[in-house]
């Protein structure tokens, strides 16, 4: 089982070595201009001519286009199935068998949704495969983001994992123990309850102990933070992301004040 | 000198009548080793907590009485400063990994960071520690992918790598098997001969008869025994509060009654003595 849930891929790249913000403005941009911006191959286009050559310029293509396909591919089935059979408002019947109906409508619908979230979902998934968390966490919390929250973000991605370890834990004592926890729904449903309580107690205290290490390594106190990552940034990488706001801004603008 | 001066010190956890520390008054030397020892529930662990300020400053609750650590009073005294003289490390490996950070060295570097120090001087003192602890090898691996005892000197190296003037331990190997209390011990005798004051809640009285300079016994929340390891680990008073004894002085006391050990002899706390007791006998 890993260690935490982070999806990067260690790969010495210059898309790893882009300071994650302007990874984060890259990816941001991509979406909201996928969803906003104009025309019925926008968001096609931005994964194949944009995506596409940036997770081969950061070394991940093979991990990106496996990742996207698995996690969009059976959305995508379930969209096409749905709005081009039942779409509301779809005239053109393109075939007919039995009682149903493919409207050219439909298709076209779950056509420019299902790339919309393609690019989305490509989008955070460039992000996270070139993106070591501790790298993104520590430029946001230098740029002023509460160390609080980072650090919410970042446990998270580590914690799940041993609760989950824990959890198989208490099963497996509940198992040896006589409990059914396989078979039946029901039996399943049964065996939630012992492992639930003890699951829930002990993490309660686990929280409390956690607090005392945090407080124990000064968290929480009130001096100018440093840390061991340098993060490095650039003129130019700022004028990226200037550059990038101002294009999801003047979509935004289109998109609400059409010409 | 005094690091530690405690004087009168009672404790109550908020919402409870008994008090879980009792009217404790007691001193340590710079560079003394002390262990406290006493059954489930006698004050250990609150003892280690008022020490290093978390009583009452974390859990609240009612405190009276004084307790100066290397000259600060802990109730007057936020936790920030006083984590920098007073360091923690107690039972659970798991639970004193951050989780903020993705490899050993990160995770060391962690109080660093909150305490503002620059990268530049962050490095050595961060190679120094591991070496110190005897985790190097471990650097760049994941703290959760480490065993416990590992793990444990990881949470000890984050805490030492901070400088404090005393290492304050709550049964630090209570949760470990005995190859990983072996490596945990073995690392805070050698921070304690480095002239680090060191004080051990801790169940293994083996462990505290080889180690301890001095042992404090607490039972109820009260100092019932205070002195060297040779006199407090074999008086009676730990039988009749359920702490035990080593196993050495067990057998020497059936020895005893059976008049199988020199009569003149003190009762041993560690294996030489027992062995020596042993073979004075045969003599």
């Amino acid at each position: 089982m890993p260690d935490n849930l982070s999806l990067y891929i260690e790969r010495d790249s210059p898309l790893q070595r882009l300071n994650p913000l302007t990874k984060l403005a890259i990816s941001f941009s991509l979406i909201l201009i996928g969803f906003l911006g104009p025309g019925y191959w926008l968001a096609t286009l931005l994964f194949i001519c944009v995506l596409v050559p940036l997770s081969i310029w950061g070394k991940i293509g093979p991990e990106f286009l496996q990742r996207t396909v698995r996690l969009i591919l059976p959305l995508a089935l379930f969209l096409f199935v749905m709005q081009s059979l039942f779409y509301p408002g779809g005239r053109t019947v393109l075939w007919r068998f039995w009682i149903f109906s493919v409207k050219l409508e439909g298709v076209q619908f779950a056509y420019l949704t299902a790339t919309r979230l393609m690019n989305m979902v490509g989008a955070f998934l460039l992000l996270l495969l070139s993106t070591h968390p501790s790298t993104l966490m520590t430029d946001l919390t230098r740029r002023g983001v509460s160390p609080s929250l980072t650090y919410i973000l970042v446990s998270t991605l580590q914690i799940i994992p041993q609760m989950r370890n824990k959890a198989n834990t208490i099963i497996d004592a509940q198992r040896s123990r006589g409990l059914e926890t396989q078979g039946s729904v029901r039996a399943r449903i049964g065996a939630l309850l012992p492992l639930v309580g003890p699951l829930v107690f002990g993490s309660l205290v686990d929280v409390e102990e956690r607090a005392i290490a945090l407080e124990a390594r000064a968290f929480k106190a009130k001096r100018v933070k440093t840390s061991l990552i340098h993060v490095p940034d650039s003129v130019r990488q700022r004028q990226v992301r200037i550059g990038l706001v101002v294009l999801t801004l003047v979509m935004i603008g289109i998109r609400l004040w059409p010409l | 000198m005094a690091i530690i001066a405690i004087q009168n010190l009672t404790y109550h956890y908020p919402q409870t009548t008994q008090p879980a520390l009792q009217d404790l008054s007691f001193q340590v030397e710079e560079g003394e080793f002390v262990a406290v020892i006493g059954a489930n529930g006698a004050g250990k662990s609150t003892l280690c907590y008022a020490l290093t300020g978390f009583a009452p400053h974390f859990f609240r609750g009612e405190m009276s009485g004084q307790v100066l650590v290397a000259g600060l009073d802990t109730r007057h005294t936020p936790l920030e400063e006083l984590m920098l003289v007073a360091g923690l490390v107690f039972q659970n490996p798991g639970n004193q990994i951050s989780g903020a950070k993705f490899t050993v060295y990160e995770e060391i570097a962690f109080g660093l960071e909150n305490l503002g120090v620059p990268p530049a001087e962050m490095r050595p003192r961060i190679d120094r520690i591991m070496a110190l602890t005897g985790i190097t090898d471990f650097a760049n691996r994941s703290p959760y992918a480490l065993s416990g005892g590992q793990q444990q000197r990881v949470a000890l190296a984050s805490i030492l790598v901070m400088e404090p003037k005393l290492l304050v331990l709550d049964e630090p190997t209570s949760q470990l098997d005995p190859i990983g209390s072996r490596e945990v011990f073995e690392t805070i005798r050698a921070m304690s001969k480095q002239g680090m004051t060191v004080i051990m809640a801790e169940h293994k009285l083996e462990w505290v008869a080889t180690f301890a300079d001095r042992v404090i016994a607490l039972a109820n929340g009260e100092i019932i025994l205070n002195g060297p390891p040779a006199e407090v680990l074999t008086s009676p008073l730990l039988i009749e509060h359920h702490i035990g004894q080593t196993r050495y002085t067990t057998v020497a006391k059936q020895a005893q009654a059976e008049q199988l050990w020199p009569p003149e002899r003190a009762l041993p706390v560690v294996i030489d003595e027992a062995e020596a007791g042993f073979r004075a006998y045969k003599k």
